[in-house]
């Protein structure tokens, strides 16, 4: 089997993290996620509300993709590999919820 | 497959396995790794997978609070508790990718502390699971006791059942690194795992606002 030995500094500046940088994510997630459960304590009008934490929620998901799966700074095979179907997956979602949200006939 | 071809990923490529060696008849016509390209294509087909199961949910709602034999999902489902679920499993994602950040150090003693706890969270968040729908079969939401019931088993129910997938993949990973401490497909091997653990988390990410907190 033939392998290579890679030395690559650009990528390793760019895709590595020390764990520090690595606590400091998982800090500002769990932050995150405290003000989602705080949030839902106090009485915000529901319109108000579910951007808030639908904004905050893909803040989490972004950190997660980011940084933990370095999909940043990876190569673009595999970021296309995931964003399209993704970002298919959202369109989905949003476009079924739209059909259905005044018309709670049709899905019962 | 020419040695330049593996050199060409390995210059090129970014991530935390960067630098790792790369088998060259793993390198495909992309000028990727094969294995990792597959593992995201698999997560993206999961991301419409779990997006399917979420519409169906929400779409749901309405519908069940419409019937008669309506189960208000506000009077079962408890914050405080998911919430910890949640806390568990951003914590799991956490020391995974610690665990692949000190397999790429070369720290073994660090690697197996860390992935180790990401498959002890894993199974901890499985144990909290399985209490959270004893406590709800005991109050009487079922798979058939109505519509809220029906669409929350299938989707938690699916996602758990990916978590306990991702820790069976995370604890054989373990095994492999640690029988063969010297392969060279082992920073491969530990970052497709994490791959996978860090989207079972980005599923619950979205669950738990969701279906949760909203």
């Amino acid at each position: 089997m033939e392998v290579t030995q890679a030395h690559d500094t650009h990528a390793h500046e760019e895709g590595e993290h020390s764990p520090r940088f690595y606590w400091t994510v998982g800090a500002v997630l769990a932050a995150i996620t405290i003000a989602e459960v705080l949030i839902t304590l106090i009485h915000i009008p529901h319109q108000i509300l579910v951007p808030i934490l639908l904004v905050m929620s893909v803040i989490k998901g972004a950190g997660v993709v980011m940084f933990f799966m370095h999909l940043r700074g990876d190569r673009p095979p595999y970021q296309f590999m995931f964003l399209i179907p993704f970002s298919l997956a959202v369109t989905f979602i949003l476009f079924f919820l739209l059909l259905f949200s005044e018309h709670v006939g049709i899905a019962g | 497959m020419s040695a330049s071809t593996t050199t060409h990923e390995a210059q090129d490529g970014h991530g935390p396995t960067a630098g790792h060696v790369t088998p060259a008849h793993l390198i495909g016509s992309m000028g990727v790794d094969s294995r990792k390209l597959g593992v995201w294509a698999f997560i993206g087909s999961e991301a419409l997978f779990f997006a399917a199961l979420i519409t169906i949910y929400l779409i749901m709602a309405p519908v069940n609070m419409a019937r008669a034999d309506h189960q208000d999902p506000k009077e079962f489902l408890g914050i405080a508790f998911t919430s910890l679920l949640a806390a568990i499993l951003l914590a799991s994602s956490l020391t995974m990718v610690l665990a692949l950040a000190a397999n790429k150090r070369g720290d073994k003693r660090q690697f197996r502390i860390w992935h180790l706890a990401t498959v002890a969270l894993g199974f901890s968040f499985l144990g909290g699971q399985v209490y959270e729908f004893n406590k709800l079969l005991h109050e009487g939401v079922t798979l058939s006791s109505s519509l809220f019931g029906s669409s929350f088993f299938v989707l938690t129910g699916f996602h758990g059942t990916h978590v306990a997938i991702g820790a069976i993949w995370l604890l054989s990973t373990y095994f492999k690194v640690t029988k063969y401490p010297d392969s060279p497909e082992n920073a491969m091997d530990i970052e497709l795992a994490g791959l996978y653990w860090h989207f079972v988390d980005l599923v619950w990410v979205a669950i738990f606002t969701l279906i949760y907190l909203i």
